[in-house]
């Protein structure tokens, strides 16, 4: 069974129809990246899925329950929320909390777990990114690189059955992606699900099991990354590809 | 300076004082503290888009910011007897400062939640915490830490208002100082000694804010970048 199924889903700003009706199937281990042109709907294809944005329209069926994506209640979508992470672009730590804090918050305050055993788990997903040294130091204190570590570290701490990461490098100084990257590749191989927008076509290649391509809200391909990158039969992705090339070199 | 004002000036200091350390320091104390109440209660309706009364909210603060405080007094003061309303002049003079305060500091604390950024609730909200819970933890102390110097130039500006209360016999330190002035015609003096009196609270005032926001900042962490 899969982990996350999308059927149909819209969405419309000011009468804008911004997503098509997107058809997303998700297994558990699978690391999808998605990618596609500025303004394609990829931002808020995630929003959508964690309910960051209201849907107009559409299903998901998540771990074997069903849910209207419209006409969903607050406590089905707090109970996803607990099950789900997400990694914003600009890290969005809590500006008033420790990096600790802000790892043991979802779990003290969000879940009522107690103190102790919430402070055990965010060092140890502190240190799995690899900043066990910094759990007191403010966001105002840490690099890019490290407050998006920090966001992993936080998305991870509770749990959960897949994480959403929306172009988690791009806001990013150039030095500082591969440390990123790498938090990330070592979630992959530990079996983390994911579903991460990103223009890192290294990533896509050579993290990512699957490739899905976006373009005007809505999906064009959608195939094993393999596959997608030795055989870019589409012309829009064909250029796409190589705009990227481009602006890289 | 002749001996007689010098010792007028010395006497009167402690008759001055005194009314500052029992009507306009209390008065302030007391109306600032509901105003500051007042105002969490609006900004948070506000902010929240609470259906309703958050047009009763504007309509308060459109009422109050577009009136004279000197006219709210004399309306509450000498006008709601008509209806058959009377208040003492202390109670009254903290029902007036603290609404009008209120709508000020309304303002200044719903400024402050917006400029919070939008990404804090929605993290808020990934990792499985509630609007109130992230509120109260997350976006609040981060808007007061924002409001506080904002709010300490409202508790300042007050202190110097509630000198408008003579106008409904209460008698703080201005009114104080006007009787001793009709009793030894020397105006120029005493009023300039009620004007030091008044730095002086202020001043002390203006310490306790550089302290408060050296302790803000380490208790909420520096102001949210972007
Ligand atoms: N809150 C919003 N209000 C109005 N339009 C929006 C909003 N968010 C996104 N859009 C529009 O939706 C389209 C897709 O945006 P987005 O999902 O951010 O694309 P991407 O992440 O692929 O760059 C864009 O045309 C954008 O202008
Ligand atoms: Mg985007």
């Amino acid at each position: 069974m899969a982990l996350l199924e999308i059927h149909n889903l819209k969405k419309s700003f000011e009468k804008q129809e911004i997503l098509h009706g997107i058809d997303l199937i998700v297994d558990r281990g699978d690391v999808i990246a998605v990618i596609g042109p500025s303004g394609s709907g990829k931002t808020t294809l995630l929003r959508c899925l964690n309910f960051l944005e209201h849907a107009d329209e559409g299903q998901m069926v998540f771990d074997g329950s069903a849910h209207d994506l419209h006409h969903i209640h607050g406590k089905e979508i707090a109970a996803i929320r607990k099950r789900t992470g997400f990694v914003f672009q600009n890290y969005n730590l809590f500006a008033n909390k420790t990096a600790l804090e802000n790892v043991t918050e979802g779990l003290i305050i969000g879940r009522g777990m107690d103190k102790d055993k919430a402070v055990a788990i965010a060092r140890e997903a502190l240190a799995k990114v690899g900043l066990a040294d910094k759990e007191a130091s403010r966001p105002s204190q840490l690099s890019g690189g490290q407050q998006q570590r920090v966001a992993i570290a936080r998305a991870i701490a509770t749990s959960p059955d897949v994480i959403y990461f929306d172009e988690p490098t791009s806001a990013l100084d150039p030095e500082l992606i591969g440390e990123v990257l790498d938090v990330m590749r070592a979630l992959a191989e530990d079996g983390m699900t994911m579903i991460v927008v990103t223009h890192e076509m290294g990533f896509a290649k050579n993290v990512s099991n699957r490739v899905i391509f976006m373009e005007d809200g809505s999906i064009v391909t959608a195939k094993e990354s393999k596959e997608f990158f030795e055989h870019p039969e589409d012309e829009r992705i064909q250029t796409f590809l190589s705009n990227i090339d481009r602006k890289e070199a | 300076m002749n001996d007689r004002l010098f010792e007028l000036l010395v006497d009167s200091f402690t008759k001055i004082l005194i009314p500052g350390l029992t009507m306009t320091i209390p008065l302030t104390i007391i109306a600032f503290s509901l105003a500051l109440v007042i105002a969490m209660v609006v900004a948070m309706i506000q902010f929240a888009q609470v259906p309703v009364l958050k047009e009763i909210a504007r309509l308060y603060i459109w009422i109050v910011r577009g009136t004279p405080l000197l006219v709210q007094l004399y309306v509450v003061f000498f006008g709601l007897p008509n209806l058959g309303i009377m208040i003492d002049p202390f109670p009254c003079a903290v029902l007036v400062f603290s609404l009008n305060e209120g709508a000020y500091c309304a303002e200044t604390i719903r400024g402050a939640l917006e400029a919070v950024p939008k990404g804090q609730m929605e993290a808020g909200l990934c990792v499985g915490m509630n609007y109130f819970q992230i509120m109260r933890r997350i976006v609040i102390p981060q808007a007061l830490r924002t409001a506080f110097p904002p709010l300490s130039n409202s508790l300042i500006g007050m202190v110097k208002d509630t000198s408008l209360a003579a106008n409904i016999t209460v008698t703080e330190m201005f009114m104080t100082t006007q009787r001793i002035v009709a009793r030894t015609y020397e105006p120029l003096a005493l009023y300039i000694e009620v004007a030091l009196i008044y730095l002086i609270f202020c001043t002390v005032l203006t310490k306790l804010q550089s302290y408060g926001e050296a302790r803000l900042n380490r208790l909420v962490g520096v102001k949210t970048t972007r």
